[in-house]
C-alpha cells in the first residue's frame, strides 16, 4: 500500500494505492496521526485505488474516523467501490462513516 | 427506535451439520502470520472462477484464518491450523480449527453486537462510536475489531463454533445463476 499526500487549500487529500490489509493498514493510521501533530485538520482519504479491504483496513478508517471526530476536525471518504464498499456495507458502517462518491463532493463536504 | 433484538448471533454447536467435513478438501497450515494471505490463496484457488465476488470470499477466508493464527494459536509456530473446504458455484463451505484454547468471549461478543445492532436500528451514529470494534482478550491495535460482524453477515448459511470453540465451520450460498437463451437478434 502506498499513500500520497496533496494539498487543496486547505483540505489534504490522502491518495490510497493498493490493498489495505492485515500487514499495512497501520501506515494510514501513522500518517494521519503524524499529520495531526502537524495540526493539519481536514483530510479526504481517496479509496479510488483500494480494491480490497479487510477488518484491519476497516479498523484504522474507524481508528483516523473517531480520531479525527474526537478532535472536531474534519475528514471524508471518497471513492469508495467494489468490494472495499461491499466489506463496509457487511460491516453496516456506511452510515458511521462520512463518506462523499467524488473528491470535488468531499471538498464540497468540507466547506459545508 | 430497535431494541436489538433482531441481531444476529454466533452459534456454540458441535452437532451443527456445517461440522460434516464428509467430500471436503483438506490443508494444513503453521501459525505464520505473514502467510495468512498465501495460505488464503491457496485454498482460494479451487474456488470456481466465475463464482460471485470471489475477492469477497477471499477477503472473509483471511479473516477467519488470521483469527485462528493469531487469536487461537497466539502465532505460536508450535501450533497449526487445519481447513477444511468445498466450493462450487453456489457454495462456500469451511471448517477451520486451530490448536488455542478457544474463542471464550463469544456471549460478550453477541451482547456487544446486540448493544450495536440498537444503535444501527435507532440510526444513533454517536452511540454506535461505542461499538464499532469489539476487543477481545487477544486483540491489539492491529486489530479491527469488526471482521466477526462482516462474517455473520456474509456466510449466509450459518457460521457455528464447536463446543471447545477452536473450530469454526461456515457457509455461504450464492445465488443460483439464471440460464436463460440470450436474445439472438438474428444472428
Amino acid at each position: 500500500m502506498e499513500l500520497k499526500i496533496r494539498k487543496n487549500g486547505d483540505n489534504y487529500i490522502i491518495d490510497v494505492n493498493g490493498e489495505m490489509d492485515l500487514y499495512n493498514s497501520y501506515k494510514l493510521k501513522e500518517l494521519v496521526m503524524k499529520m495531526l501533530d502537524k495540526k493539519v485538520g481536514r483530510f479526504v482519504v481517496n479509496l479510488q485505488n483500494v480494491d480490497y479491504i479487510d477488518s484491519s483496513g476497516i479498523g484504522a478508517l474507524i481508528y483516523i474516523c473517531s480520531t479525527i471526530k474526537k478532535m472536531g476536525l474534519k475528514l471524508v471518504i471518497t471513492n469508495i467501490h467494489g468490494s472495499v464498499k461491499k466489506v463496509i456495507e457487511l460491516t453496516k458502517l456506511m452510515g458511521y462513516f462520512p463518506i462523499a462518491p467524488t473528491i470535488d463532493e468531499a471538498l464540497q463536504r468540507m466547506e459545508a | 427506535m430497535g431494541d436489538g433484538a433482531h441481531a444476529k448471533e454466533i452459534k456454540v454447536d458441535e452437532n451443527s451439520p456445517l461440522f460434516d467435513r464428509t467430500g471436503m478438501l483438506h490443508k494444513e497450515f503453521p501459525s505464520d502470520f505473514r502467510q495468512i494471505r498465501y495460505f488464503t490463496l491457496l485454498i482460494v484457488q479451487s474456488a470456481p472462477p466465475d463464482i460471485k465476488e470471489i475477492n469477497l470470499l477471499e477477503q472473509q477466508i483471511s479473516e477467519v484464518i488470521k483469527n485462528a493464527v493469531k487469536h487461537g494459536n497466539g502465532c505460536d509456530p508450535e501450533k497449526r491450523i487445519r481447513v477444511w473446504y468445498s466450493f462450487s458455484p453456489e457454495h462456500a463451505h469451511l471448517v477451520v480449527e486451530d490448536e488455542g484454547p478457544g474463542f471464550k468471549d463469544i456471549e460478550k461478543w453477541n451482547e456487544f453486537n446486540r448493544r450495536r445492532q440498537k444503535c444501527l436500528e435507532g440510526e444513533d451514529f454517536a452511540a454506535l462510536a461505542e461499538y464499532v470494534s469489539f476487543r477481545g482478550e487477544r486483540a491489539d491495535d492491529n486489530d479491527g475489531g469488526n471482521a466477526l460482524f462482516a462474517a455473520l453477515e456474509y456466510w449466509n448459511g450459518g457460521f457455528v463454533f464447536n463446543q471447545k470453540r477452536n473450530c469454526v465451520a461456515m457457509l455461504k450460498r450464492f445465488p443460483k445463476k439464471r440460464r436463460g437463451l440470450a436474445a439472438s437478434g438474428g444472428e
